[in-house]
């Protein structure tokens, strides 16, 4: 889980440094990045832990301030890392930025891959930073939700009215295997609350979900009965059986095997603005 | 047969878990024995379950190893790879690198060494969509991706051995292949130009009940000999299977153009001798065994200086009110004929087998004891140089089987690893992380933070350790002298 906070729309940078990245904006370099710090550079061609390969394009800098980072890494203010820098000698001793990165190797520290960094005045503005941040994570996830929604086939508020094993109405095309990563299909009847895309209001809906608790399916959104949210259907091309049925009706099946296709019911209007933006 | 228990004179922890004669005593601790944590430091606050571990090794270079296990990648699920950990001081200290091309983690993995080190192999099911991708690097140490060198989809735990011969890796690689003709799943595939290009060898000759069970185990000897472990399902009744626990054999590598046929049975001449039939496999894919699931505990493993001895160990429900018991037996004549049981082990799972260089045969398996809340995870390494009839026990560790509530399955693995080099066996089995030295006997080395006198795992964020961090499921590598 990363740390954020939710603000404006990130704006385009041009950031002075090193070549191509600096034609990045902001929102490109978060979108890029799972560990994003402030932090001033130490040495150059060195590392800061020994399992580590040092190279012209590693240097150490130490963490000022962290702005994002998954949950499970270990790092604070006043750690050193070691950053496998786009170019070489695009650092030197002392520069204080924000560094975009992503995880390469982690032992007794962390070690990162630079995806861009962005000069700071020294002292950088933290709170600035933090905010800017912020705002470009808030659009990167914007325009993925925003990727979703045009993907799929239909975007609906509503209520989960029933769970049960998903009657596959096609013939399988071979005979059904036994195997650990079987999804074990099941289907949830949505009363549709409010069609927000290829729906409306009323309607029932099957979508099919995983019910296996395997590891391969350990992202997969499930559903309960009673649930309440605002879902993003994609019409079932996974199960090999595209249609389900509803008191004897064969009606399409959905499914909805990514995170970001199950959101809360107060989504819904951040959905609809979505739609709506250009 | 049952194993008749005495003490091991040279070793001073010899338990007995047959079910008719369990001797309680506590664990004691064995000169020369580690444990060590994998989570580095740099993950302190790791909280996922690190189940199903599978470690590497070269014979020729013991500092380097290669370990995986269900471990994501700390970027999350929306990353392009999945990480092994790697150490380069023979285990002391490990580090997680994302070279594997699998969205986040993967569904299955199992990998092996080249010839020259650091060369690696994988076979991993991707995520998403778990398709079979069979991988190479040329140095495992290197933060590039794994290069692709085979995919299919269809397949179900992939089980990489490989060997050298003169200047090619040979790579095995177990798999059950849904696309066999015939529900005959039952396969290997099998590379003599170090991976560049695969045949798939079909290994199973009889009617199966649709196909065979998940768990296809290849095992090498130095002299070419090439035996592998499958389960064949001949029928099912609910969630029940009743299947054979069948042995194939080639003396030559799997080199010629048919394989797997030089060890037939005498009863129907088939190739695939039948170490055990109509045996009962539980096939459950929920918690069963405490949390753990159960169905494909198999392992085989083939004396590398003397490829006439061959070990076999595998999990079913005997009926005499278990839930699952792995059974050890043996062959002497190339898997011609096989001895009753060796060993029992009642209420366990994830046995792995091992041949040291000196014939000593290690067993290692995690077993459930006790009941309720006070039901524990113990994984136990047994040796033995008389077919079970003695053996040195022992406790790598003894955790708390009711937490953490489990994420997914595997709980702890479908499988872990056992492996030996010289004088000493090398493996890798996942448990309950509490910082707890009473949970370690031999004890045990983290690298991530954790406080042990407050038995807390801590998230390493600042001065004194850190933020407390929930208990999860890590991979433990260990390594115990092989009885001389």
């Amino acid at each position: 889980m990363h740390t954020r906070s939710a603000m404006l729309l990130a704006v385009a940078l041009a950031l002075p440094g090193a070549g191509a990245v600096a034609q990045m904006s902001r929102a490109t370099l978060v979108k890029q990045s799972d560990i994003i710090f402030i932090g001033t550079v130490t040495q150059v061609g060195a590392v800061a832990a020994p399992e580590v390969p040092a190279s012209p394009r590693t240097v150490v800098v130490r963490i000022d301030n962290v702005l994002e980072k998954p949950a499970a890494v270990a790092l604070a203010p006043g750690d050193s890392v070691t950053v496998e820098t786009v170019q070489p000698g695009s650092l030197k001793p002392g520069i204080q930025a924000t560094f975009y990165t992503t995880g390469w190797i982690f032992g007794r520290g962390v070690a990162v891959r630079e995806v861009g960094h962005e000069p700071g005045r020294s002292p950088v503005v933290v709170a600035d930073q933090q905010a800017a941040v912020a705002r470009a994570r808030l659009e990167v996830n914007d325009a993925d939700l925003k990727a979703h929604i045009q993907r799929a086939a239909m975007v609906v508020a509503g209520r989960v009215e029933q769970v049960r094993p998903a009657e596959l109405t096609a013939a399988p095309t071979r005979p059904k295997r036994i195997t650990e990563h079987d999804p074990q299909w099941q289907e949830a009847i949505i009363q549709v609350q409010d069609g927000i895309k290829g729906a409306h209001a009323g309607e029932q809906v099957v979508v099919r979900f995983p019910g296996s608790r395997d590891v391969a399916w350990v992202g997969a959104p499930r559903f309960s009965a009673g649930q309440e949210g605002t879902f993003l259907l994609h019409k079932d091309s996974t199960t090999g059986s595209p249609n389900a049925k509803i008191a004897g009706r064969e009606v399409p099946a959905y499914t909805a095997l990514h995170k970001v296709d199950v959101l809360s019911k107060q989504d819904a209007m951040r959905v609809r603005t979505l739609i709506k933006k250009p | 047969m049952r194993a008749r228990v005495i003490a091991v004179a040279l070793a001073p922890l010899v338990a007995c878990n047959e079910p008719d004669r369990q001797v309680s005593q506590p664990p004691s601790k064995l000169p020369s024995v580690r444990v060590v944590d994998l989570i580095p430091a740099s993950l302190s606050g790791e909280t996922w379950q690190d189940a199903e571990p599978f470690l590497a090794l070269y014979d020729s270079n013991p500092k380097l190893m290669a370990a995986s296990a269900f471990t994501p990648n700390p970027g999350g699920s929306t990353s392009a790879t999945a990480p092994i950990f790697v150490t380069n001081d023979g285990g002391d200290s490990w580090t997680l690198r994302n070279t594997l091309p699998s969205e986040g983690l993967t569904a299955d993995i199992t990998h092996a060494v080249g010839g020259g080190p650091p060369v690696l192999y994988a076979g991993i099911l991707k995520v998403p969509g778990v398709p079979l991708n069979e991988l190479k690097t040329n140095d495992f140490l290197s933060p590039a991706t794994m290069t692709l060198q085979a995919s299919r989809a269809d397949i179900d735990q992939p089980f990489v051995r490989t060997a050298q011969v003169a200047s090619a890796d040979h790579v095995y690689v177990g798999l059950n292949d849904f696309d066999a003709p015939d529900g005959r799943t039952a396969t290997v595939d099998v590379s003599l130009d170090g991976g560049a290009t695969y045949t798939s060898r079909r290994i199973e000759t009889r009617g199966t009940a649709g196909q065979n069970g998940p768990s296809i185990r290849p095992a090498l000897a130095r002299d070419r000999t090439v035996y592998v472990a499958y389960f064949g399902w001949r029928s099912n009744a609910g969630s029940d299977v009743a299947s054979d626990v069948v042995v194939v054999r080639d003396d030559h590598g799997a080199t010629g153009a048919t394989s797997f046929k030089d060890l037939v049975d005498p009863s129907d001449h088939l190739p695939g001798r039948l170490v055990a039939t109509h045996v009962t496999i539980p096939w459950s894919n929920a918690p069963t065994l405490g949390q753990e699931r159960i169905g494909s505990t198999l392992s085989l493993a083939v004396n590398p200086r003397h490829s006439d001895t061959v070990y076999l160990a595998w999990a079913d429900r005997v009926g005499n009110g278990d839930i699952y018991t792995v059974h050890v037996r043996r062959s002497g004549d190339r898997g011609a004929t096989w001895t009753g049981d060796l060993r029992t082990v009642t209420n366990a799972t994830d046995a792995s087998l091992a041949v040291a260089a000196n014939g000593t045969v290690g067993l290692l398996y995690q077993q459930l004891t006790g009941a309720a809340d006070a039901s524990r995870w113990v994984t136990q390494l047994e040796q033995s140089r008389d077919g079970f009839a003695t053996h040195q026990d022992v406790v790598l560790a003894t955790v708390p089987a009711t937490t953490p509530a489990f994420q997914f399955l595997p709980y702890l693995g479908d499988y872990n690893g056992l492996l030996s080099r010289g004088p000493v066996f090398l493996g890798i089995f996942s448990a309950n992380n509490t910082p707890d030295s009473t949970n370690f006997p031999q004890g045990v080395v983290y690298q991530r933070r954790v406080d042990f006198a407050t038995h807390r795992l801590l998230d390493g964020s600042g001065a004194g350790g850190g933020a407390a961090v929930a208990v999860s499921i890590d991979p433990f590598f260990f390594s115990v002298p092989v009885l001389p």
